[in-house]
C-alpha cells in the first residue's frame, strides 16, 4: 500500500504566543516548532499500516525552510521519503490554497491512501484534508481513530459525539483525516534520525507545482483571547450550594 | 648461627628426575591455564576500543590503585572483618611472589634467596608473618563462606571457593612447616613438593573461577572510566549504545571478567532489595556469559537470554553498586549503555517511557505541563528575570517550575537569597536538562535538550548557576559537556553551607534525619554541606544507611516517570528506615526525593515525621518579612 501523509509544522504547544506588529499573524522569531499533534497520529496510523501490510509511507508538508526539521522527525519515525513544498507565505494562504499545493504534489504519486490530521493546532480550521480529498476526487472520511485494511478497501472507526462510534467502509484509493488518540505514538530515536539522513526529501515550489492562487479568504486581524475571571459565591446550606454548583457546571460551564 | 631462630628448610639436592618432573608439571599447568585464559584475553582484546579513554592525567588512577588495590581500602571499609581477612591474603600473595619464584628456581640451583643468609633470612621471616596472617585470614573466610553464609554470597555453596581456600591454606602451611624441619630431612622434601604442586595446581584454577580477579582487578581499577558513573559519548553513525556484542568495549569486557561475585552491589541495590528482577551482579555476569558464549563480535542483542530488558529498566542509577564494587566495575555506564541500545533503536516499548519522551519532544518539561504554568509561577512570586547583571542564574528545573513542593523549595531558597542580598535571576524559558532521558538512554532527545539549553544560557551570558535539584546539577555540569561548555553550577546545599554564618540560628532540639540524595552524595561527593545546614536547625541524627551508603528514594534514572514498581516501592522502604530513627523531621535536598517521600510518608499515616528540604530548614529562622 502506498500511503501519503500530509503533515504540518506548528508552534510548540506551550510556546509563548505574541501577535506580530501587522496584527495578522503571530511573531515567529522566538518560537519553537513541532509536528502538529493529529498529524503525528496520522503518521503513526500510516506506519502501522505499512508494518502490517507492507508498502511505502511518504510525507508531504508545505512551509518555509524550518519545516525541514519536522520532516526529518517524520522520516526518523519511519516514513520512507518526503516532499517539501517550500513556501514562506503559508499563513497567508487559505485552506483552499494550501490544499491546492498539497493536492498538486500528491496527485502524481497516485497513492492508495492519503492521510492527514484532523486539524492543525495553530489555525484549527479542520478543512485542508477534506479539500485535498475533493481536489483529488477521492472518497473521504473524517474523525478517524483507526484504520483496518479489508479485501476491497479500508474499514475505519469514526468518533462521533457523546461516546458514539461509527464504522464505515471505503474503497481505495481514499483520503482520511485522523483524530488524535487512536494509537500509541512512537518516540523518535537516534537510529531513526541517522537513517533519515539518507532518505529522499524532494523540494518543490508553488510555482513548480502550478498551484499558486490568490486566497479567497483573507486574515483580517488576530487577537489573543481576553482573560476573564468570574468568581461567583454560592450561598445557602452546603446541600443547596452543592445543588446550585451542579446546576452551573451542567448548564453554564457545560463541563458535566 | 647468628640467630637462634629456626631456618627455612630447603632440600639441598634435587635429582634430574625431580627436575624433569617439575618442568613437565609446570608446562602442563601453564598450558591448562592458557587454555582457559587465552580465549578470555582474546575476548577482551577483540572488544571495541573505548573511544573516550584517556590514561592521563593518571594521578587519580594511581591514587585509586594505591588505595583500592594495594591498601585494599574499599574492600576493608565496606566489610571490615571479611575485608581485612581478604587484605591479609592479598598482602601475603604480594610478599609471596618472591618466595614462590625462589622456590621454583632453587630446584635448578638458581635460588636467589639464601635461607641462611641475612637477606634471605629476613625476607623469609617477613613472608612468614604474612603467611601466618594469610592462613588465619583464609580460614576465617572459609568459615564465613561455608558456615556463616551471608545471604549475598548466594544460595549455592561454591566448591571452587572451598578448593581455592584449601590450596591457599596448604601453600601457607607447607611454607610455614618448612621452618620446623631440618633441611636434609625427607620431611623438607615432602613439604617442598607439596608447596610446588599446590602452586602449579593453583594456576589453572584461576581462570576457571572468579579468582580471575587476581589477574584482572588491578587493571580494572587502574583503567577505570576516570570518574564516577561516567556515561561515555557515542561515536560515529552506527553507535547506539550497547546493542549487541560488537558494541562491548574493552573496558566493559574487562570489567565483565573481573567480577568476584562478592554480591556487594546486589546487597546495596535498592531495586534488588525491594523485590525487582534487577540484580547488578547478574548484569555483570550476564555480560560475561554472553562473551563466553557469543564473543565480542556478535550481532545477537545483549538484552535477551543473558540480561533481561526489564531488569535494565528497573535501575534507579543510584550508583550504590558501582560505589561498593571492590574490583572497580562501573555498573551505571553499563546499565545506561544497555538502555541506550534499546531506546536509541526503538526496541524499548513502554507506555510511560514513550509518554515522557513525547512530552519532551513536543514541550519543555518532563512533567508534560505547559510553559505558561511556569511563567505564572515566576510572575506571581515576582522572581526576577536573569538579565546578565545578577550574580546567579537560579535554575528552576522541571520540579522547581511545576511541582508544588519543588516550588516551595525554590521559594524558601529565594527568601534566603533575598535575606543575604545575593542577586539572582531566572531564565524566561527553560527546557528540561534531560536527566531522565539521558539515563533512560534516549540520546537524541538528550542532545536536543542539552543543545537548546546551552544556547539559551550562552545567549543570556550566564556564568554561575544555582539549583535545588542534584539531578539538574549533575546533568548540567557533567552530561552537557558532551555538547558544549556549561556554566559553573552548584547545588543549594553548597551555597547555603557557605553562607551559614550570616543566617540566623533557627536551631532547636528537634531531631532531624538527613537523607543523602544519590546525585548529591555519591555523584557529587557533597555530604557535609547539607548536614551543616540541617544541624543548625536541629539535632542531626543519622539513618543506618547514610552518606556513601545512602539508600535511594527510587526516583532516579527516569524511574520517577515510569509506572508502578514491581514489588515493594523503594521510597516506602527508605521512608520506613528514616521514620524508624525516631526523628521528627526528615530533611531532603532533592525535589525528587521530596516528592517520593511525600507520598511514602503520607502512606505511613499518623505520626510520620514531617518532610522539609534543607532550604526550608534554612529559611525557617529568617524574620517573617524576609522577602
Ligand atoms: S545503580 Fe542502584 S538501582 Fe541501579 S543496579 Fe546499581 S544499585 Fe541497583
Ligand atoms: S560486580 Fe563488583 S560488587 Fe558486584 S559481585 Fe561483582 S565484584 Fe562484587
Amino acid at each position: 500500500m502506498k500511503i501519503i501523509v500530509a503533515i504540518k509544522q506548528v508552534p510548540e504547544r506551550d510556546a509563548p504566543v505574541r501577535i506580530d506588529p501587522a496584527g495578522t499573524w503571530i511573531e515567529e522569531s522566538s518560537l519553537q516548532f513541532a509536528l502538529n499533534e493529529s498529524d503525528a497520529y496520522a503518521l503513526e496510523e500510516a506506519l502501522q499500516l505499512k508494518e502490517k501490510h507492507g508498502g511505502e509511507v511518504a510525507v508531504v508538508s508545505a512551509g518555509p525552510e524550518r519545516v525541514g526539521s519536522t520532516i526529518r522527525e517524520a522520516l526518523a519515525k519511519g516514513a520512507d521519503r518526503a516532499v517539501h513544498i517550500l513556501c514562506d507565505d503559508l499563513h497567508s494562504r487559505d485552506a483552499l490554497g494550501v490544499a491546492r499545493l498539497l493536492a498538486a504534489a500528491i496527485k502524481p504519486e497516485q497513492p492508495d491512501l492519503v492521510l492527514s490530521g484532523l486539524q492543525s493546532e495553530d489555525l484549527g480550521l479542520g478543512q485542508t484534508g477534506v479539500i485535498v480529498a475533493e481536489l483529488l476526487g477521492l472518497p473521504h472520511a473524517t474523525l478517524i481513530l483507526n484504520v483496518e485494511k479489508t479485501e476491497t478497501g479500508v474499514k475505519v472507526k469514526r468518533e462521533l459525539e457523546e461516546g458514539w462510534f461509527q464504522s464505515v467502509e471505503l474503497p481505495l484509493p481514499a483520503a482520511l483525516s485522523i483524530q488524535s488518540g487512536g494509537n500509541k505514538l512512537r518516540y523518535a530515536t537516534l537510529m531513526g534520525i541517522k537513517r533519515a539522513k539518507t532518505k529522499e526529501v524532494r523540494i518543490l515550489t508553488a510555482a513548480e507545482l502550478g498551484a499558486d492562487s490568490a486566497p479567497v479568504v483573507r486574515m483580517e486581524r488576530i487577537a489573543l483571547p481576553t482573560k476573564q475571571k468570574s468568581t461567583q459565591m454560592l450561598d445557602g446550606s452546603p446541600k443547596e450550594a452543592a445543588a446550585a454548583l451542579l446546576e452551573k457546571l451542567k448548564f453554564e460551564a457545560r463541563v458535566l | 648461627m647468628v640467630f637462634p631462630l629456626p631456618t627455612l628448610a630447603e632440600p639441598q639436592h634435587f635429582s634430574l628426575a625431580e627436575r624433569v618432573l617439575f618442568a613437565a608439571l609446570a608446562v602442563a599447568s601453564v598450558a591448562l591455564f592458557w587454555r582457559r585464559f587465552g580465549p578470555i584475553l582474546r575476548n577482551i582484546l577483540r572488544s571495541k576500543q573505548d573511544a573516550d579513554f584517556h590514561l592521563f592525567p593518571a594521578g587519580k588512577r594511581i591514587r585509586d590503585f594505591a588505595g583500592e588495590v594495594l591498601l585494599q581500602g574499599k574492600v576493608i571499609r565496606q566489610r571490615p572483618l571479611a575485608g581485612f581477612a581478604h587484605a591479609l591474603v592479598f598482602w601475603a600473595f604480594c610478599a609471596f611472589a618472591l618466595v614462590s619464584l625462589n622456590h621454583c628456581a632453587a630446584l635448578y640451583g638458581l635460588g636467589f634467596l639464601n635461607p641462611a643468609g641475612a637477606v634471605g633470612r629476613f625476607y623469609f621471616y617477613f613472608a612468614a608473618v604474612f603467611a601466618l596472617g594469610c592462613a588465619v585470614g583464609i580460614a576465617g573466610l572459609f568459615i564465613r563462606r561455608f558456615f556463616v553464609r551471608p545471604k549475598w554470597l548466594g544460595e549455592e555453596l561454591s566448591w571452587e571457593s572451598g578448593l581455592i581456600a584449601l590450596l591457599i591454606f596448604v601453600l601457607m602451611a607447607s611454607y610455614l612447616g618448612a621452618f620446623f624441619v631440618p633441611a636434609a630431612s625427607p620431611a623438607a622434601r615432602i613439604l617442598w613438593w607439596t608447596h610446588a604442586i599446590t602452586l602449579l595446581a593453583f594456576l589453572p584454577v584461576i581462570p576457571q573461577t572468579k579468582h580471575l580477579h587476581l589477574i584482572f582487578s588491578p587493571f580494572t581499577v587502574f583503567l577505570s572510566r576516570g570518574s564516577f558513573s561516567r556515561i561515555p559519548p557515542l561515536v560515529g553513525d552506527e553507535d547506539f549504545g550497547l546493542v549487541a556484542g560488537r558494541d562491548l568495549t574493552r573496558i566493559v569486557s574487562l570489567q565483565a571478567y573481573s567480577c568476584v561475585e562478592c554480591g556487594r552491589c546486589t546487597e546495596h541495590c535498592p531495586a534488588n532489595n525491594t523485590g525487582k528482577l534487577l540484580n547488578p551482579k547478574e548484569i555483570v555476569l550476564g555480560l560475561r556469559g554472553y562473551l563466553n558464549e557469543l564473543g565480542p563480535a556478535s550481532e545477537v542483542p545483549l538484552l535477551g537470554k543473558h540480561i533481561a530488558q526489564q531488569a535494565a529498566f528497573q535501575c534507579t542509577t543510584c550508583g550504590a553498586c558501582e560505589f561498593q564494587c571492590p574490583v572497580g566495575i562501573e555498573h551505571v555506564p553499563i546499565i545506561v549503555g544497555l538502555r541506550r541500545g534499546a531506546v536509541n533503536t526503538g526496541a524499548w516499548d513502554d507506555e510511560h517511557g514513550a509518554k515522557l519522551f513525547l512530552a519532551l519532544e513536543r514541550g519543555s518539561n518532563a512533567l508534560g505541563l505547559g510553559a505558561a504554568e511556569r511563567d505564572k509561577f515566576i510572575e506571581k512570586n515576582a522572581l526576577p528575570i536573569f538579565d546578565g547583571t545578577q550574580e546567579y542564574c537560579l535554575w528552576l528545573g522541571c520540579m522547581g517550575s511545576h511541582d508544588p513542593r519543588g516550588r516551595e523549595i525554590v521559594l524558601a531558597l529565594v527568601r534566603v537569597m533575598h535575606y543575604l542580598g545575593t542577586s539572582f535571576g531566572v531564565l524566561r524559558k527553560e527546557r528540561c536538562t534531560g536527566d531522565a532521558v539521558r539515563r533512560l538512554g534516549n540520546d537524541l532527545l538528550f542532545q536536543q535538550l542539552a543543545e537548546a539549553n546551552l544556547e539559551a544560557l550562552a545567549q543570556n551570558k550566564v556564568t554561575k548557576m544555582l539549583s535545588i535539584c542534584p539531578h539538574c546539577v549533575r546533568t548540567i555540569q557533567e552530561d552537557w559537556k558532551e555538547y558544549g561548555a556549561p556554566p559553573a553550577i552548584e547545588h543549594h546545599s553548597e551555597f547555603l553551607a557557605r553562607h551559614l554564618a550570616q543566617l540566623p540560628r533557627g536551631g532547636n532540639q528537634e531531631q532531624i534525619v538527613f537523607h543523602d540524595p544519590c546525585y548529591l552524595g555519591r555523584y557529587r561527593g557533597v555530604y557535609d554541606e547539607p548536614r551543616a545546614v540541617a544541624s543548625r536547625a536541629g539535632l542531626l541524627v543519622e539513618a543506618p544507611r547514610h552518606r556513601e551508603r545512602s539508600f535511594c528514594c527510587g526516583a532516579g534514572g527516569g524511574l520517577a516517570f515510569l509506572g508502578e514498581e514491581q514489588g515493594e516501592r523503594v521510597s516506602h522502604a527508605r521512608a520506613a528506615e528514616l521514620a524508624a530513627t525516631g526523628a521528627e523531621t526528615v530533611a531532603a535536598a532533592c525535589p525528587f526525593c521530596n516528592s517520593m517521600f511525600r507520598d511514602a510518608l503520607a502512606a505511613r499515616g499518623e505520626g510520620a515525621p514531617q518532610l522539609l528540604d534543607i532550604a526550608q530548614l534554612a529559611a525557617r529562622g529568617l524574620p517573617e518579612q524576609g522577602n
